[in-house]
């Protein structure tokens, strides 16, 4: 019965990936790329890391689908919706033979040089507890600095896109 | 028993299929507290709704369909089966379809962990309060989606003004439960009803529950927070080009939000289903889900539409704030040393 | 349980499909949606070894944590800059972006 969830899920997440990156219109490929996303919160709790699944989905298809919705809608050109043209034969085959070199040479790397036991022991479930014990604790300077480059990347994303418009004159609603 | 020899593996096949339509989970989730629940909860909010709404105007409301108009959301639901689904001429109506349909099955999602008893839950979730909110995420791409697909300005302005608004309300929603969190130190829905055995959280919480109850508000997109549907301006908002079967799915949609939202609102802050024993468990879930319902029934009929830019500065500013300061009390009662009334 | 190695054949799998997305297509959103792929093929190697490690391991949680976080916030910067260079350019197209080149 795992084995089953676990060939559907991959079967879900490589499936819309491919269709995230073919599809004509923008849109279906980000609804494409949710669908994927959704499909590897859900390969997180068949692993057992019920809470990552959870973070993944409010972070990822919560504030970046909806980012990435956002900008297809601001950069369409006037006459239509942006199709993704042809692409010239020859590039694209290339990238082909290219990605399943590099995806065969890593798989095979680590499957006959990682020292881990394949079969997996009995199930462990993580405490919760544990984990923001380690996050507060030894992970402590690490959270502090992320909140900080946060602050950082919106500051610089809202600076990067504001537009600048003569002064106006002060004296607007409060 | 049906002994069907034809193939072998059919046999076993049939028998689990029937083990897992009889089995208490299944049962649950589509009779009470999942699918008959939610459908006949709706069915009766649209109602209590317009009664309320009528009775605070000075008028009567439904009233011929069945006694005091009961069955009107029935006569709705039935008319609208039957209408033409109109649509825009380079509108994507599966798209649509599919989106409202996504959006009614988002909004039903969180009614699983809710606790409606000691020990009736459908799903006991260790992280059930990541999960409503992580589930209430995805909602505003939906919303942009549905609006996108219309292929009509107003409609993809209703959108935009949706996704602004959720958006910028989620981030207090989720601060305003943090107090919670820390008190019982647990995300379990059932745990934490289970920890309001002495107090409820809407005491020391009070501007926790202020702020989750505003918060809630804007989400629903109710009044005074209803801009996106601003019926003088943007005719419907986002849900503006969907029109027969698709339409009655958004609506239904949108009171499921305000069911579930309710039955949450209790579960954290209102004690879920603690109360006296004279009356069942469920059913004190049942009334004080109501209650909160005709709570905020009676906002929308008494208050008036605040401006967007208000309405976003709320959420962004004034609302963050409370829910910091409620934060700081929090932890303040602890340093007391006052946490263990809400200890199980 | 199935063996780890359904898990790296998987993630490498996303990866290939992440690499083919950058190397072959021209607009720079799909840029963006491989490189997420591939982040999130990168996430669940993590987490598949630190659940079949014994014990298991929690830094693995802790660095997918960080990494949903980070990968977020280049989103959201790479799509600022995506708007921006729409502005300037009036194309998303990268083969057309090319003038800081010689």
């Amino acid at each position: 019965m795992p084995d089953m969830i676990f060939l559907a899920l991959s079967a879900v997440v490589v499936a819309s990936a491919v269709f995230a990156l073919e599809a004509k219109e923008l849109i279906y490929g980000t609804i494409g790329l949710g669908v994927s996303l959704v499909g590897v919160a859900g390969l997180f709790m068949l692993l057992g890391a019920e809470y990552l699944a959870m973070f993944q989905v409010a972070v990822y298809v919560g504030a970046v689908v909806v980012l990435i919705l956002f900008t297809i809608m601001l950069v369409r050109r006037e006459s239509g919706r942006i199709v993704d043209e042809e692409e010239p034969a020859s590039f694209g085959s290339v990238g082909i033979y290219v990605a399943a070199l590099v995806a065969l040479a890593v798989a095979g790397a680590v499957i006959l040089l990682a020292p881990v036991s394949p079969v997996a022991p009995e199930f462990y479930q993580v405490q919760l507890q544990d984990l923001g014990r380690s996050l507060a604790a030894s992970y402590g300077v690490a959270l502090v600095i992320l909140g900080l480059v946060i602050g950082a990347a919106v500051v610089g994303g809202l600076t990067l896109v504001k537009i600048d418009r003569e002064e106006k004159p002060s004296g607007t609603t409060e | 028993m049906t002994q069907l020899q034809v193939l072998p593996g059919l046999q076993e096949m049939v028998d689990s299929l029937v083990k897992i339509v009889t089995s208490r989970t299944f049962l649950e989730i589509v009779i009470f507290p999942g699918l008959l629940n939610v459908l006949l909860s709706v069915a009766f909010l649209t109602w209590l709704e317009r009664k309320i709404i009528a009775r605070v105007q000075l008028r009567i409301g439904p009233l011929y369909a069945g006694i005091w108009g009961v069955l009107q959301p029935i006569a709705d639901f039935v008319k609208l089966l039957f209408k033409e689904m109109i649509s825009p001429e380079l509108a994507d109506v599966k798209l649509l379809m599919l989106c409202a349909l996504g959006l009614m099955m988002l909004a039903a999602a969180p009614i699983v962990t809710i606790p409606f008893g000691e020990a009736f839950v459908i799903a006991n979730m260790d992280i059930g309060l990541i999960f409503v909110f992580a589930v209430m995420s995805l909602f505003p791409s939906v919303l942009l989606l549905i609006g996108w697909g219309s292929n009509s300005k107003y409609s993809f302005l209703g959108g935009l003004r949706s996704l602004f608004q959720q958006v910028a309300y989620e981030i207090p929603m989720w601060l305003s439960v943090l107090g919670i969190v820390m008190l019982t130190g647990t995300l379990n829905l059932a745990e934490i009803v289970r920890a309001q055995q002495k107090v409820w959280f809407v005491i020391p919480q009070v501007l926790g529950f202020a702020v989750f109850f505003t918060a809630a508000l804007a989400e629903l997109e109710r009044t005074p927070f209803d801009l996106p549907e601003a019926e003088t301006e943007l005719v419907m908002g986002w849900m503006t080009e969907l029109s027969g079967a698709a339409f009655m799915v958004g609506f239904m949609a949108m009171y499921t939000k305000f069911y579930v939202m309710s039955a949450l609102i209790t579960t954290l802050f209102l004690g879920g289903w603690l109360g006296p024993a004279i009356i069942p468990e469920p059913i004190w879930v049942v009334l004080k889900t109501f209650l909160v319902a005709v709570v905020i029934v009676t906002i929308r009929g008494t208050f008036p539409r605040v401006r967007v830019d208000i309405l976003l500065r709320t959420g962004w500013m004034r609302l963050l704030l409370l829910a910091l300061v409620n934060i700081v009390v929090t932890v303040i009662l602890i340093w007391l040393g006052l946490g263990w009334v809400w200890r199980v | 349980m199935e063996p780890l190695s359904s898990y790296i054949i998987l993630s490498s799998a996303m990866l290939g499909i992440g690499i083919y997305g950058l190397v072959s297509k021209r607009n720079a959103i799909r840029l963006l949606f491989s490189i997420e792929l591939i982040v999130n093929a990168a996430n669940i190697n993590f987490v598949a070894f630190a659940r079949y490690s014994n014990p298991p391991i929690l830094s693995g949680w802790n660095i997918v944590f960080y990494s949903i976080a980070a990968a977020a916030m280049e989103a959201t910067v790479g799509l600022a800059l995506i708007l921006v260079a729409f502005r300037l350019n009036g194309t998303i197209d990268i083969r057309k972006l090319n003038r800081l080149r010689g």
